[in-house]
């Protein structure tokens, strides 16, 4: 019994970010895996106690550079229940509008970069950034910007839909649910991907919830939780909305889970689109002046692509006096050791890429 | 607290072999003394004069770039290098991720103090002649974490960088001129795109 | 709920982890200057119930019992908790910190750590 320590170092083609994992192996079967992480720290909790509200929006951005809408809608949220304001009702349709289309554009990342890492199946990565580029252009046309859009306002957001935006998505929509059906025989098909997924980092009913693992790797286990459907907020119930769920507890099964939210968003635009009244959907300006908080704390918990956040905000006039941020990916990549104890250290990347992990998200 | 102190360890372990060597060196050389030959040495000066054009035309026409992104920019270096806007039709082939084939390095996202040794080794084992694209606001000067008490101000404190990219984050079309202006400092002729 | 007192909260915990609370979301803790208090939130998932229990500890006595042989999630948590703020947690085989290499002096997120000079210019 030889055990060996092997060290997968900070920078590596194969890890979603800066990440140092230090693997105890016996001969092909790993036995303990070490993460070390801490390479892209940079306190955001403190560097927000230093800013006026509105002012942090451009720090929680950043936290999640692959769907920042979601994070930056979640501290939006929680500084209107400090003080007290009220969402318009077209500006909640909006946003359900806007958050789909940027959960779709996150999850097609996903698929690139897992296969990428699976069998170098590159032409798959080049798809799916192309499909990727027709949502970033979409939503470029409704805010401006490409990537970090500090859009979202108290109330409202700060532009409306333009002119020609409904027909330009319901195009882009039709392309994108042809070229999942596509990915999905293909795949599915390919006995390479399916050895790498099946059966990989079982997860079991109990000890997802003993980790407390969030996301799609919750629901990949068998539990039933949603927070657009177990404590709603904007209009989900009245749109309808299943959340999907799957036993199975493998690799293959979060997967499976993540293309059914896919097509569960894009069901979800389109009748947001149809539904949408008619009115006025901005908030006030960013320069807020003469805040009052009318409560000392807030709560607020939205479900992002990678799974649940939540933010807890303690109020002092003018800026938080703290703020704490729940991310997903950090209590998500904590099950890892769990997760890979037994399975041979080639599944090491088939499970990192199953996990869909951001790193600036896990060192806040 | 223990990683930090073995680094520094090692790190001198390093240098004091290198020290030995080059000492080492010096001395054989002191010993065995070669008179150059002068007509070697100008047959060397013509055979350089004569190949500096294509050679440099080769040099700034297939510059491979190495990636080392760390955080958001690396979103809009993926992007950069896939169908939309692509890398490969100026030259920018193979983003390779181990230094010693590759010319220029990019790197794009905040550095922080932890990240420092990783990325002067990797510099370090770049082939001459090597460039340094620092690509958007953190890896120029600090970017929005300006304040923060993890992060350094800029790789220039650290690297010598030769084209800075400014923007949070820059557009790949950005990167694409950055790209260009480092081919006309590299020398040679551009072939026009 | 209401705040709960340094002396019942092991035995709050338990209460509620035997109730059926069996998912932990967050351990955090906030620095008011003369006391610090630490908030857990808890979760049933069956039931859809949400619970936070608050206690308070002064400043100068940073203890807490590791609630890791209940909930194996509390790890990195209390982890992160012990290196911003400097709370010691009893009871726990690891004590490695988690952002190991950055310089290591102070808890960031006291009110008493101040930051560096704006002009700091690295070695």
């Amino acid at each position: 019994m030889s055990e060996t320590k092997i060290n997968i170092g900070p920078i590596h083609p194969s890890t979603h970010g800066v990440l140092r994992l230090v693997v105890t192996v016996d001969g092909d079967t790993i036995k303990e895996v070490e993460p070390h992480i801490g390479f892209l720290h940079r306190g955001v909790e403190k560097l927000a106690e230093s800013r006026m509200y509105m002012q942090n929006i451009v720090y929680m951005e950043k936290l999640d550079y692959a769907a920042p809408m979601a994070h930056q809608e979640l501290y939006v949220s929680t500084v209107e229940k400090l003080l007290g304001i009220e969402v318009k009702e077209r500006a909640e349709y909006v946003r359900v509008v806007l958050l789909e289309l940027q959960r779709i554009a996150s999850h097609l990342l996903w698929l690139g970069t897992m296969c990428n890492d699976i069998g170098q199946m590159f032409s798959m990565f080049m798809w799916t950034m192309r499909d990727r580029d027709m949502i970033l252009r979409l939503l470029q046309e409704a805010t401006g910007q490409r990537m970090f859009y500090v859009n979202m306002r108290l109330g409202g957001v700060n532009r409306d839909l333009p002119a020609g935006f409904e027909d330009d998505t319901y195009k882009v929509l039709d392309s994108i649910e042809h070229s999942l059906g596509e990915y999905k025989d293909f795949l599915e098909s390919n006995p390479v991907f399916m050895e790498r997924l099946k059966n990989v980092g079982v997860l079991s009913r109990e000890n997802a919830i003993r980790l407390g693992v969030t996301g799609p790797v919750l629901r990949g286990s068998g539990i039933d939780y949603d927070v657009r459907r177990n404590s709603s907020y904007y209009k989900y119930t009245k749109l309808g909305f299943r959340p999907a769920v799957e036993t199975g507890g493998d690799s293959f099964a979060r997967y499976k889970v993540r293309m059914k939210e896919m097509q569960e968003s894009i069901s979800l635009v389109r009748k947001a689109l149809e539904e949408m009244p008619k009115g006025d959907a901005l908030g006030l300006p960013i320069k807020l002046i003469g805040a009052v908080p009318k409560e000392k704390e807030a709560i607020v918990k939205r479900e992002l692509p990678r799974g649940e956040g939540m933010m807890y905000m303690v109020a002092d006039k003018q800026r938080p006096y703290r703020l704490a941020i729940r991310a997903p990916a950090f209590i998500n990549l904590a099950a890892l050791d769990h997760i890979s104890r037994g399975q041979r250290l080639a599944d090491l990347f088939a499970i990192l890429g199953s996990l869909d992990l951001v790193m600036a998200d896990v060192d806040k | 607290m223990i990683f930090m102190e073995e680094n520094i360890a090692e790190n001198e372990k390093v240098m004091n072999a290198r020290k030995e060597m080059d000492k080492l060196v010096a001395d054989s050389l002191k010993r065995y003394k070669l008179k150059p030959n002068a007509l070697f040495v100008k047959l060397s000066d013509v055979t350089k004069h004569i190949a500096k054009k294509p050679v440099d035309w080769a040099r700034t026409n297939s510059v491979w770039p190495m990636q080392f992104g760390l955080a958001c920019c690396a979103m809009e270096l993926m992007d950069f290098g896939s169908s939309r806007i692509d890398a490969e039709r100026n030259g920018y082939l193979l983003f390779r991720a181990t230094p010693r084939q590759c010319d220029a390095m990019i790197v794009a996202g905040w550095v922080t103090k932890s990240v420092i040794p990783e990325l002067k080794r990797l510099y370090e084992q770049m082939l001459e002649p090597r460039y340094v694209i620092a690509y958007g606001e953190c890896a120029t000067s600090g970017g929005p974490w300006w304040e923060s008490y993890n992060i350094i101000k800029g790789i220039d404190q650290v690297l010598p960088v030769d084209v800075y990219v400014a923007g949070c984050p820059p557009r790949p079309e950005s990167l694409f001129q950055a790209l260009i202006k480092l081919q006309k400092k590299i020398g040679g002729v551009v072939a026009k795109d | 709920m209401p705040k709960i007192e340094y002396a019942n909260l092991d035995a709050e915990i338990e209460k509620l982890h035997s109730e059926g609370f069996t998912y932990l979301t967050k351990i955090t803790a906030v620095d008011y200057v003369d006391h610090v208090e630490v908030l857990y939130f808890l979760r049933d998932i069956e039931k859809n119930k949400e619970i936070v229990v608050r206690s308070d500890l002064a400043p100068n006595y940073l203890r807490l019992k590791s609630i890791m042989h209940l909930y194996p999630a509390a790890d990195w948590y209390e982890r992160e908790l012990s290196e911003m703020f400097g709370i010691d947690f009893i009871g726990r085989k690891t004590k490695r910190l988690l952002l190991e290499k950055w310089d290591g002096k102070g808890n960031p997120l006291r009110k008493s750590f101040t930051w560096g000079s704006k002009y700091e210019v690295q070695e």
